[in-house]
């Protein structure tokens, strides 16, 4: 018969709280009658925990009942990564699609339009090269008239210049003669 | 600790999705408890692992009414329980008690330790309802509220088969232990 204040296999399974374990462990150390039924309980405890576990024959598994599943769309739906993983997989074959197609060889009415676009395109480009030449040419004749007109402006220019120049010299000259007559003369 | 019971919630939602993979893992991971309990309740192989596969298959078909995954490990031990004793009712012959041995004696003999024999042993003596108790406390380490869910009865019933049960085993195993540790 145990005294001890709390019940031992309360103890034992911990069940108790700190202080009154505390309370019984204090209590077991001195009392020689409650230490052995401690004792006892946990050797009784450890026969039992002695006792292996068994392993199963044979595994327990269940196989998927149709009725019962969600359909695959269902699942799809509600699966995100799946979702996803589809999205980007359709998009993969969208941007290959659209790198390897060519073409089909023999459509006429295609290479018609394509032909009839690139002729336009050519002749576009030759009208335009001709009439960047033919304002590269106007301006360059517009240039050599404009030169002429300076040269022969300053040629008139120089000449002009010259003429004042040999008609003052005529002047100082006659000068100098009527003087140089006028010290002669007068000897 | 925590981590696993995450797991064991995120098993759950998917089996009720319909993911019976899932609900095979969360099995797998169940399956070696749940028959070590009923092989200790029935005492034999065939039958406990009947008894667990019919466990496992009402869990899977009642898994919605189970209102919080936390609780699966005591909801699915009542499921266990229940199948467990619905087959002790048909063995008990007329007039008999379910108190009497079961008759899996055999099987625990393969057990060549002989402290193992002594428990079994010891065990086949006990009520079904105090040998329920040692097994759910002792080998399933249920707390006392879990075991009062599984057995569906109050706490202090529950200690009271469990106490009576461990000074009956006391009187048989506590002089063998002792003998044996010394």
């Amino acid at each position: 018969m145990s005294c001890s204040p709390f019940d031992l296999k309360d103890y034992l399974f911990g069940a108790l709280r700190e202080a009154e374990r505390r309370q019984v462990e204090e209590h077991a150390s001195g009392c020689q009658t409650c230490g052995e039924e401690l004792d006892r309980l946990r050797l009784t405890e450890a026969a039992l925990r002695a006792l292996p576990d068994e392993e199963p024959q044979r595994r327990i598994a269940f196989v998927s009942d149709k009725v019962f599943e969600p359909g695959w769309w269902q699942r799809f739906w509600q699966s995100g990564p799946r979702l996803g993983f589809a999205s980007a997989a359709l998009l993969a074959v969208a941007i290959l699609f659209q790198a390897f197609w060519r073409p089909v060889p023999g459509a006429a009415p295609l290479e018609a339009e394509t032909a009839a676009i690139e002729a336009r395109i050519r002749a576009a480009v030759v009208n335009a090269v001709t009439e960047s030449e033919a304002r590269q040419v106007l301006k360059i004749s517009q240039a050599v008239a404009e030169t002429e007109k300076r040269i022969q402006f300053d040629r008139q220019a120089d000449r002009v210049a010259f003429e004042e120049a040999f008609n003052l010299l005529q002047k100082k000259f006659n000068v100098m003669y009527t003087a140089s007559a006028d010290l002669g003369g007068s000897r | 600790m925590i981590f696993r019971e995450v797991e064991d919630r995120d098993l759950i939602a998917k089996a009720r999705r319909g993911k019976v993979e899932a609900y095979n893992l969360l099995v797998s991971r169940w399956e070696k408890r749940v028959f070590n309990y009923l092989l200790r309740l029935v005492g034999e192989r065939e039958d406990a692992l009947d008894l667990s596969q019919e466990a496992f298959l009402k869990a899977y078909q009642n898994l919605a009414k189970l209102e919080d995954a936390g609780r699966f490990a005591p909801w699915l031990f009542r499921i266990a329980h229940n199948e467990a004793y619905s087959l002790l009712r048909k063995r008990k012959p007329e007039g008999e008690t379910l108190r009497e041995p079961s008759q899996g004696a055999q099987s625990f003999r393969m057990f060549p330790v002989e402290l193992s024999l002594a428990v079994r042993s010891a065990l086949e003596r006990l009520s079904e309802e105090q040998r329920e108790a040692v097994v759910l406390k002792i080998y399933q380490g249920f707390k006392f509220e879990e075991m009062a869910e599984i057995l569906a009865c109050p706490v202090s019933t529950v200690k009271s088969r469990l106490y009576t049960a461990l000074d009956l085993l006391k009187e048989t195993l506590a002089p063998i232990h002792a003998r044996g540790v010394e």
